[in-house]
């Protein structure tokens, strides 16, 4: 590690707040891309931060919380933006079908409609040749498959408990508590962290099934950046047990949350979180 | 990645799918006593407002008294308490637990607010204000006894907390005490409290140095 640039006593100096502004400016800005004096420089602020405590004790008066409360507006959640936003963009969406459907009737009225009309009763016809044709062949697929479905299904489950398995016993391996977020939240929870084969493993149980239309989705974040590591869905009885490959290029995340967005996924977190876990807190399995 | 102490944890379970999995907590209130602030600080990423609530009860308290020394005036501590927990909740990612614990950062806002709103003021407050910043006074009042939040463990917690640093403080000599509560409770930069103490800049650089340095060895074990 490269000696740091900023000294222990000019951390001190500036986490007691008795540098000159243009020197603490200057401070603040080589932190902000200097890893190891940030670390120095959080250290001595939080030895700074205690002299805090010797402050007289005085109680916060009772109204300062509902004012805080209030204020700030952590009294209303934050899933109702969430669901005025999506009922406002169907509203949107309704109303442009509305403009397109008019529009394609009026060229339909101008157009030949008698030889329209025989051409699309050849098509229907064609169209319902093919289909019957197809449903035929996908039937008989579909009796073959099945079996060989359900086997390879229940092989890839097997592997993926066996690589689970693994897992755990590995040295590498560390675990961190998942905690529902919000009140209507069900379900228990755990990360693994599989430092030697990057996976992050995601196991739960007594999961709801996600809303129709909608699938759970897993990110982590680092320095403020939501990152999707996929979605999943739990099986029948609620459980859920799923891996995900975890980027090479970086070393440790903050956080991680689950969301339930729109199925297939969504590039950016929108939906409402129903977990949380705090990655700080891994622990040796 | 280091370890933190995470109470509540179930180890293995057996869970039966009959019935409700449930949580090793029975109430919200419950649930969140037992979550480091970290943990708290992750579900108000997440947007939680009960853990948002959870954290202000822990430290409001804290919080309202070291901006009232600061400024000396309880309208002004209230609303300074009030942008620093609303800035908690707005901006919840510049909080990295791998950087330090909740409290640190917490109060390294808390004091800055307070010291730009002393100085936007010219200091007019602390000449008005009653309590000397430098009074050792406050290093001999007795703590208050009494439980404010809804967890008790955690206002014991607070309470040793304040009680060690108080004792760490008293340890440091009277010059370098000063000069540190000089700085960190009423703003003033080395160059400030060198002319109000008429006192040499590399003296006050000194007693600072060595005020940190004390303390840190006292308090090691709570950094």
């Amino acid at each position: 590690m490269d000696a740091p640039h900023i000294t222990q006593e000019m951390a001190d100096s500036y986490a007691v707040g008795a540098l000159e502004r243009d020197v603490s400016a200057l401070i603040q800005l080589h932190i902000a891309d200097c890893d190891d004096c940030s670390v120095l420089v959080a250290d001595a602020e939080e030895l700074a931060a205690l002299l805090a405590y010797s402050a007289p004790r005085v109680e916060a008066p009772r109204h300062l919380r509902d004012r805080v409360l209030r204020e700030s507006g952590a009294q209303t959640p934050r899933w109702r933006t969430h669901v005025a936003r999506t009922g406002r963009a169907a509203v949107g969406i309704a109303a442009v079908l509305a403009v397109v459907a008019s529009f394609t009737g009026m060229v339909m009225i101008r157009g030949d409609v008698d030889d329209l009309r025989e051409q699309n009763n050849v098509l229907k016809t064609q169209v319902d040749q093919a289909l019957s044709q197809e449903v035929e062949i996908a039937s008989l697929k579909s009796e073959v498959s099945l079996g060989d479905r359900r086997a390879f299904e229940l092989e890839t489950a097997a592997r993926d408990d066996r690589e689970l398995l693994a897992s755990l016993l590995s040295s590498s391996t560390e675990v961190a508590d998942v905690f529902p977020v919000g009140e209507n939240t069900r379900g228990v929870g755990r990360l693994i962290w599989d430092e030697e084969q990057r996976l992050l493993y995601f196991v739960a149980t007594n999961l709801s099934p996600a809303p129709v239309g909608d699938t759970y989705q897993i990110w982590v974040d680092r320095d403020g950046r939501w990152q999707s590591l996929g979605s999943f869905e739990p099986d029948e009885n609620g459980f859920v047990r799923r891996s995900f490959l975890l980027s090479n290029d970086i070393a440790v995340y903050q956080s991680a949350i689950v969301t339930v967005e729109r199925a297939g996924g969504s590039f950016e977190r929108e939906g409402l979180s129903v977990f949380a876990a705090d990655l700080a807190t891994l622990k040796d399995n | 990645m280091s370890w933190q102490s995470n109470p509540g944890t179930p180890g293995v379970r057996k869970i039966d799918r009959a019935e409700d999995a449930a949580l090793p907590y029975d109430s919200p209130s419950a649930a969140f006593a037992q979550m480091t602030d970290a943990a708290l600080m992750v579900a108000v990423r997440a947007g939680d407002a009960a853990a948002f609530s959870a954290l202000y009860d822990r430290y409001a308290d804290l919080v309202f008294s070291a901006s009232l020394r600061i400024l000396g005036d309880r309208q002004l501590a209230e609303d300074t308490t009030q942008d620093v927990f609303i800035r908690v909740w707005q901006r919840p990612e510049l909080f990295v637990a791998a950087r330090g614990r909740f409290p640190g950062w917490l109060m390294s806002i808390t004091r800055n607010r307070s010291v730009d709103e002393l100085r936007s003021r010219g200091r007019r407050l602390r000449r008005e204000a009653s309590a000397p910043a430098d009074s050792d006074d406050d290093l001999t009042a007795d703590l208050p006894t009494e439980a404010r939040s809804d967890d008790p463990a955690w206002s014991a917690q607070l309470h040793d907390e304040q009680a060690r640093v108080r004792a760490a403080l008293r340890e440091i000599p009277t010059e370098q005490r000063a000069a540190l509560t000089m700085a960190y409770f009423q703003g003033l930069t080395q160059q400030e409290i060198a002319e109000a103490l008429s006192e040499p800049l590399g003296t006050i650089k000194t007693r600072i140095r060595l005020g940190m340095q004390k303390l840190r060895r006292s308090l090691k074990d709570e950094v």
